[in-house]
């Protein structure tokens, strides 16, 4: 079976317990404002421009069968409309201007470059995380992945955002150790403004996910003007307080790092110039959060213990 | 109001100290892309007049150490800060004080030629580079070794060249003890002076130990640091020796003894010992097994930890990790690591060096003795003659010779394995060349420089009057590193990739891009194309399976005979701080380097060798290519201070260090380091004078690296 990948990173900290490598599915269900890994969102795979890169050989017009590369009045010009993402282009591009993202793999294959990294799951106690875009997705082919693992015996994680029917989360379950489930607010018309889609499926699946028994972590990116306050914070840790399985409620604070990606895909990107929460900020979002009596992270600063 | 000296106020007034010597250091002297070695400038009146044995302006042999030695005790000047618990500070760089380093008369014309061809650093003259074991001069103290020496000068009064270096040690320790004496004087003249109680009666210890010291063993923490600090400081001074030891283990006694005699509580004990890591850098080991396999970590472990910490200078501490190390040492030290960002401690992997060694003959319960204590190396205290770190093939030199011979020889037609047959043969021959340097240094060194500081601490050299580099030890393993692993194996896999896979460049285009280093039409395209092509780290690429054939033909050659003097060598894949000299030796290389830019960097990938520079699979590769004799082939990782901050990032940290020495790895050196920080400390060094990285098996000031040198650590930090 084979499906569609961005990347494959490896000694991945930030997912899941331990020592990781994170498998990023392409393709996502959701177009949250805030993105950071804009390559994920389209399913197919996609042609990434860099033009500080380019180092002015020409191979690129060459290479091109649909003309999509061209020097127009000395400068160079590329039709996105074009372009077909066959990677003629990327491929004969070694200074690294071209990139073309969504590489098609089997899951055994994406196995063997996982199973590189065992010693290191079996000394952290870590294992792999299937992320995105939204793996769902791609179901199949992330069962695969996990199906695969189970097998080779690792720890497996899920990384969704939820928004999928529940016989799509439950064909998850058998083969899934840790659920790294993004609820990033209560309110529906909110989310539905911010993320294209209403929340009613998360919320239903995140409360039907924590009858299963299957460790469970929370996360809500932090995001300035969206979801930064108090309430906001305080309704997710509201609902999800009595969710017997849950490891703790990670807050992720939205950083800019992604901006680049999205010139570089030929995109907007609506958060153009948002400044991150400060600490101040996150620390009054992890004590609102944990006076719910849940434990409460924020990644990139230190632990808030349950209250 | 006399200003109340605690001991943390008293480490911070000290490390201002120490950060003015720097300065000055770096102001008179200039960049430095070595240890920083604890030295500071002598005074500007000072002056010593060497007294050359030979008409170059050198000496040489025995009695001209030993003279020279001793004319410097005489005059050296003396150090005391009544903020230290410790005396004494080395300034002169003896061995750097000759204008020729090798007696001409011993001439070896006859390896030169093969030693240039290959970039060959033979060797041949190079000092210390072995430890010795502390623990006999602890025991003896300077008078006892003195009746040691004597005695046996009596025993071999018959045989005059044993006799004349019997003769050379008596006037060396004759000449620490004048260096000792002298600073007892000035340490009561700086008593008589000091207005401050409790510093007045800080010296007036200080000159009791230091008096006691220059005849008596220590029996106090406070002697047996001074004594130590006193033999360190010594046998820097005369030929630069920076092996340490197992310090816990060695300095436990004295503490538990001053314990139980309420003499000292462990305030007390972390500031004696930190004064002594203040004093110089020297390499120890703290925890790892003892000869049968159990666990030497004790308290002193952690107070050793402790007072690294509180002196925040550089520090080279190594703890050796085997599966049975304290696991509280082990947190303890790998937090210190994300804490105080100071590039110690480092790491050593038993189960790869002890099983290494074994391959050699020797037990286990030699292999375990067989500690780090130098740069990047292992050594035996007091029992082991090693070259340590001195002796390097330039492999990318050889990788050169072999492409240039093939591109013109116009009877064979050009391919990767006609390549890989000439690279092995010139490999070959570069090793033969560098193991008959060996004995030429092994049989002759004794009439160029004595050991006369570090025989002292041998088993052996004072009984049988004879040198350590002259048999005088009981086991000779001799290091033999490679250098450039990750240059050559990208270069070979860039031409399979490209030439021979691939087929879109040819053989004479690519010899027409690096004779031209890249300049020609389409030269930048191509270079690019080498670059990207798979790399060594990357994780099952063409560049891995090269490293791994590279590492195991080096291997092969270095194991397949002993030197014709019979000499045991051990292979390794080392640069120390040469990546930039040897690099100028070399025109471009196939894997998109430029002509003359430096080699790749001891055992590691070069830097972008993979897109999220995954420190895993930097871990097996690198643990892939272990020679697996017990020397090493250590891993340089960069991380972000960040990771840290994250629940479990610690952990992850420890977890990959032991993953590592579980695959094999035998040296881990690691620099917790801020990007944006480096970055800004690179444009404006003045602005962070106390940052400290770990530059290969050493640490220093990044402000006293030179440019060019820095650049290297940026580049290793933020790939391309």
């Amino acid at each position: 079976m084979q499906g569609i990948i961005t990347d494959i990173q490896r000694f991945s900290v930030h997912d899941g317990p331990g020592i990781r490598t994170t498998v990023f599915l392409k393709g996502c269900n959701l177009r949250c404002a805030w993105c950071h890994n804009p390559e994920t969102l389209h399913p197919g795979p996609e042609l990434q421009v860099l033009p500080d890169k380019c180092i002015d050989c020409k191979a690129c017009l060459e290479a091109c069968p649909q003309g999509a590369h061209e020097v127009t009045g000395g400068r160079r010009v590329f039709h996105r409309d074009r372009c077909t993402a066959c990677g003629a282009c990327a491929a004969v591009c070694y200074s690294g201007a071209l990139v073309l993202v969504g590489r098609r793999m089997t899951a055994d294959e994406v196995m063997a470059e996982v199973l590189e990294d065992r010693v290191f799951y079996e000394t952290s106690g870590g294992g792999v995380t299937v992320s995105g875009g939204e793996p769902l997705s791609q179901r199949e082919f992330a069962r695969g992945i996990l199906d695969r693992a189970k097998q080779e015996h690792l720890h497996t994680a899920v990384d969704t955002n939820l928004a999928s029917p529940w016989q799509d989360v439950a064909a998850l379950l058998p083969v899934t150790d840790l659920f790294l489930v993004d609820v990033k607010m209560t309110d529906s018309a909110r989310h539905t403004r911010w993320t294209g889609a209403p929340n009613a499926l998360v919320l239903e699946n995140a409360r039907r996910l924590s009858r299963e028994g299957v460790p469970m972590v929370v996360r809500t990116p932090v995001v300035p003007g969206v979801n930064d306050t108090v309430e906001q914070i305080g309704a997710v840790a509201d609902f999800i307080r009595a969710f017997p399985n849950l490891e703790y409620y990670e807050l992720l604070p939205y950083h800019p790092l992604g901006t680049g990606k999205y010139r570089s895909l030929g995109m907007d990107y609506a958060m153009e110039g948002l400044t991150p929460p400060g600490p101040d900020t996150m620390q009054a979002l992890a004590a609102a959060a944990g006076e719910r009596g849940i434990a409460v992270r924020v990644a990139g600063a230190a632990t808030v213990e349950k209250a | 109001m006399t200003e109340a000296l605690t001991y943390r106020r008293r480490l911070d007034l000290l490390r201002e100290t120490k950060r003015a010597q720097t300065h000055a250091k770096l102001q008179k002297n200039g960049y430095m892309d070595e240890d920083d070695y604890g030295t500071v400038l002598p005074p500007d009146d000072f002056h010593w007049e060497p007294t050359p044995t030979h008409a170059n302006g050198s000496w040489y042999g025995a009695e001209g150490w030993a003279r020279n030695f001793r004319s410097l005790m005489e005059v050296h000047p003396t150090y005391v800060d009544p903020l230290d618990v410790l005396a004494g500070r080395w300034m002169i760089f003896m061995n750097r004080e000759r204008p020729v380093c090798w007696p001409p008369d011993l001439d070896y014309a006859h390896l030169v030629p093969d030693q240039e061809r290959y970039g060959i650093e033979p060797g041949i003259g190079a000092d210390a580079h072995f430890t010795g074991d502390y623990l006999i001069g602890l025991e003896l103290g300077w008078g006892g070794l003195l009746q040691k020496v004597r005695h046996y000068r009596q025993v071999h009064a018959g045989d005059a060249a044993k006799a004349a270096l019997l003769d050379a040690e008596e006037q060396t320790v004759l000449g620490v003890q004048t260096w000792i004496r002298h600073t007892v004087e000035a340490i009561r003249g700086a008593e008589a002076a000091e207005t401050h109680a409790d510093l007045r009666q800080n010296l007036h210890e200080t000159a009791e130990a230091n008096a006691w010291l220059i005849d008596h063993p220590p029996h106090t923490l406070r002697e047996a640091c001074q004594w130590i600090a006193w033999f360190n400081m010594a046998s820097r001074t005369y030929n630069r020796d920076g092996a340490g030891g197992q310090l816990d283990e060695i300095l436990r006694p004295y503490y538990e003894r001053d314990v139980a005699d309420g003499r000292i509580d462990d305030e007390d004990a972390v500031f004696i010992i930190a004064c002594l890591l203040l004093n110089d850098p020297h390499y120890y080991q703290l925890g790892g097994p003892g000869p049968d396999g159990a666990d030497l970590t004790s308290h002193v472990s952690f107070l050793i930890l402790e007072a690294a910490h509180r002196v925040g200078t550089s520090c080279n501490l190594t703890i050796r990790v085997h599966d049975g190390l304290d696991e509280q040492l082990f947190m303890t030290s790998v937090r210190h690591l994300f804490e105080d960002r100071k590039g110690w401690p480092r790491y050593s992997g038993d189960k790869g060096l002890v099983e290494g060694f074994m391959r050699n003959g020797y037990s286990a319960e030699l292999a375990r003795q067989r500690i780090a204590t130098g740069c990047h190396w292992m050594a035996i205290p007091g029992r082991e003659y090693t070259l340590n770190d001195c002796v390097k093939i330039n492999v990318a030199k050889v990788f050169e010779v072999a492409l240039r011979e093939m591109m013109d020889d116009a009877s064979a037609a050009p391919s990767v394995q006609n390549l890989w047959r000439r690279f092995e043969n010139h490999l070959r021959r570069a090793v033969r060349c560098t193991a008959k340097g060996i004995d030429w240094h092994l049989d002759h060194q004794r009439f160029n420089e004595p050991e006369l500081l570090l025989n002292l601490l041998c088993h052996g050299p004072i009984e049988t009057g004879l040198d350590a580099a002259d048999g005088g030890v009981e086991y000779y393993n001799i290091c033999c590193d490679g250098a450039a692993l990750a240059t050559v194996a990208d270069s070979f896999a860039a031409l399979d990739q490209r030439i021979e896979r691939e087929a879109v460049l040819a053989w004479d285009d690519i010899a027409a891009h690096l004779r031209s280093n890249w300049a020609g039409a389409g030269g930048e395209r191509v270079r690019r194309m080498m670059r990207a092509s798979q790399r060594y780290g990357h994780g099952r690429s063409l560049g891995d399976d090269w490293a791994g054939r590279v590492s195991r033909l080096y291997t092969r050659l270095v194991k397949e005979r002993p030197t014709p003097g019979g000499r045991n060598l051990i292979p390794g894949w080392f640069s120390w701080s040469r990546t930039i000299e040897m690099g100028r030796e070399v025109g471009a290389t196939p894997n998109g380097r430029g002509a003359a830019e430096p080699i790749s960097h001891g055992a590691n990938p070069d830097p972008g060798f993979r897109a999220d520079g995954a420190p895993t699979a930097m871990a097996k590769a690198i643990a892939a290519i272990q020679p697996g004799y017990g020397n090493t082939a250590p891993m340089q990782l960069e991380l972000d201070p960040g990771l840290s901050k994250d629940e479990g990032g610690i952990e992850k940290v420890a977890a990959l260090i032991k993953s590592h020495f579980r695959l094999g790895g035998t040296l881990f050196n690691i620099n917790v380091i801020d990007a944006e920080k480096v970055l800004e400390a690179h444009r404006d060094p003045a602005k962070y004078p106390d940052l400290i990285v770990r530059v290969t098996g050493f640490t220093a000031y990044f402000a006293a690296l030179s440019p060019e040198f820095r650049q290297l650590v940026v580049d290793r930090i933020i790939a391309e």
